[in-house]
């Protein structure tokens, strides 16, 4: 589990950027829910977390595709793989990430760069 | 060089070189538009968050925009990155944030970065200081101005001051609540002249009588060749046969309501330098924005505004619109047909003004004062 940030720092219609390693985008979505995604845009190296939050969809602001923040699926093209999702936890009026098992999916650029 | 000696009925113009050199424009350009309150739209040219303008201000291309808490923004429309021009069309909208086509560096609209390939490997990267660069914006009268100065001169003293110092006092153009009036037409009017001839054709009414025969059936006082800005608080005034400032004499429409008594069946035109004519009558205002383009290019955007509810309406502003267009196209003819003569031989030494034009020197005094300022960078004197 990791401590993302305060909850009263994260206001409904905002972002938190996780800087691990890949980054992680908590949302906090304007009906009050709270979502955890890769941060980073399977089409290009983008922050999703300065892209545009609606409703339960996060725009990544580089080249607009919508991507679902539920499933992490990408509801328009040019993104055609899905973002990797996280639980969020609160607990004691913290907000704190339980980040996924699976292998994420980096855009071209960030592939194999481990190398 | 000696002086030119001249009859005392006349003095001289500027010689002819200031019309077509290239250099002069650029200082014109860099001295001039570049320093000075420069007017670019009017407010409902950027009608919602996201609407924008490109203008060319000197040598500048300005990118205008309302931002999402619906203030104006305007931007040095040059990429950050590499200099990609963000863009290239007149007028558009976009939907939240300005990218630049080339590698997609995103811009929200109060011109930060906000995105760019790989920039969160570059935390270095200031999204301000990496922002598009903002110019001063106010808006006044219902349109907006831009500075490209660092430190633009005062508003007040600059733009403001000159519509009171014509009309004679503060409340006069505040009776035309231009601000709350609607554009109803809009004529763009490419002219092939120097920016300066379309001024000094707006200052003088020596050439009314012979040019204007619309304008002078409706304001007789004109055929005598006294232009309207040369007096304080005047307004020329409407022939007496005249119902309305139209192109037939007809009765135009819906009187401006808080204008006075005194300001009914008048005419007033204010020059804002040093771009912008503003011309008031009971019914409409007609306002005028020049854009330099090059020592013998100059774009004309004219504004025709009215009350809202004559727009709304759907009533007929052709002869309301007409006169002043008629205006227009015969002043800018002059002026196009003197531009070609302003490489002669026979104007290097510059024309004459002769005693109803002698204003205009003061206009010429004032442009070379302008070149000066600045660096000491070679004086342009008066030949």
């Amino acid at each position: 589990m990791i401590p993302a940030c305060p909850l009263a720092a994260l206001p409904p219609g905002e972002a938190h950027r996780l800087d691990v390693d890949p980054p992680i985008a908590v949302f906090h979505t304007e009906d009050g829910e709270l979502y955890a995604v890769d941060d980073t845009c399977t089409h290009q190296d983008a922050s999703l977390s300065d892209g545009w939050l609606e409703g339960c969809e996060i725009e990544c602001p580089l080249h607009s595709s919508s991507f679902d923040l539920r499933t992490g699926r990408p509801n328009s093209p040019p993104a055609k793989l899905p973002l990797r999702t996280h639980r969020v936890v609160v607990e004691d009026d913290t907000v704190y990430v339980i980040p996924s098992c699976e292998p994420s999916n980096p855009p071209p650029g960030l592939r194999a760069s481990t190398a | 060089m000696t002086a030119r000696s001249l009859p005392p009925s006349v003095i001289a113009t500027l010689p002819g070189g200031h019309y077509t050199d290239e250099n002069i424009f650029a200082l014109e350009q860099a001295r001039v538009f570049e320093t000075m309150w420069f007017c670019v739209a009017h407010a409902s040219d950027l009608g919602k968050p996201g609407a924008f303008r490109t203008v060319q201000v000197g040598r500048e291309s300005v990118l205008v925009t309302r931002a999402r808490d619906g203030s104006i923004r305007a931007f040095l429309n040059v990429c950050r990155h590499r200099g990609a021009r963000i863009r290239t069309e007149e007028s558009g909208e976009v939907k939240r944030s300005f990218q630049c086509p080339y590698h997609a560096w995103t811009y929200d609209l109060d011109g930060r970065l906000i995105a760019a390939p790989n920039l969160t490997k570059m935390p270095d990267i200031d999204r301000v200081e990496y922002g598009l660069i903002n110019v001063h914006v106010r808006e006044w009268i219902g349109y907006v101005w831009v500075c490209l100065a660092d430190e633009p001169p005062s508003f007040e003293a600059d733009v403001i001051a000159e519509a009171t110092h014509r009309l004679g006092d503060e409340r006069s153009i505040e009776n035309y609540d231009i601000a709350g009036l609607r554009v109803g037409r809009r004529i763009v009017y490419d002219v092939k002249a120097n920016w300066k001839l379309i001024v000094e054709n707006f200052m003088e009414c020596y050439h009314c009588a012979t040019i204007h025969p619309e304008l002078t059936e409706v304001l007789p006082e004109f055929a005598d060749g006294y232009a309207a800005q040369s007096f304080v608080g005047h307004g020329a005034e409407f022939g007496e046969e005249i119902r309305g400032f139209t192109v037939d004499g007809s009765e135009g429409v819906d009187r401006i309501p808080g204008i006075a008594e005194d300001q009914d069946r008048r005419y007033y035109a204010i020059t804002i330098k040093p771009q912008v004519f503003v011309n008031l009558v009971p019914d409409h205002v007609i306002l005028h924005r020049m854009f330099p383009l090059a020592a013998d290019r100059t774009i004309v955007e004219c504004d025709w505004l009215f009350v809202g509810d004559v727009v709304d309406a759907g009533r007929d502003l052709g002869p309301s619109v007409e006169l002043f267009h008629r205006v227009n196209a015969q002043d800018f003819e002059a002026c196009e047909r003197c531009q070609p003569a302003m490489n002669s031989r026979a104007y290097a030494k510059g024309g004459v003004l002769v005693p109803s034009e002698h204003h205009i020197g003061a206009f010429h005094d004032w442009v070379l004062d302008r070149l000066g300022a600045g660096s000491g960078q070679g004086q342009v004197k008066r030949l």
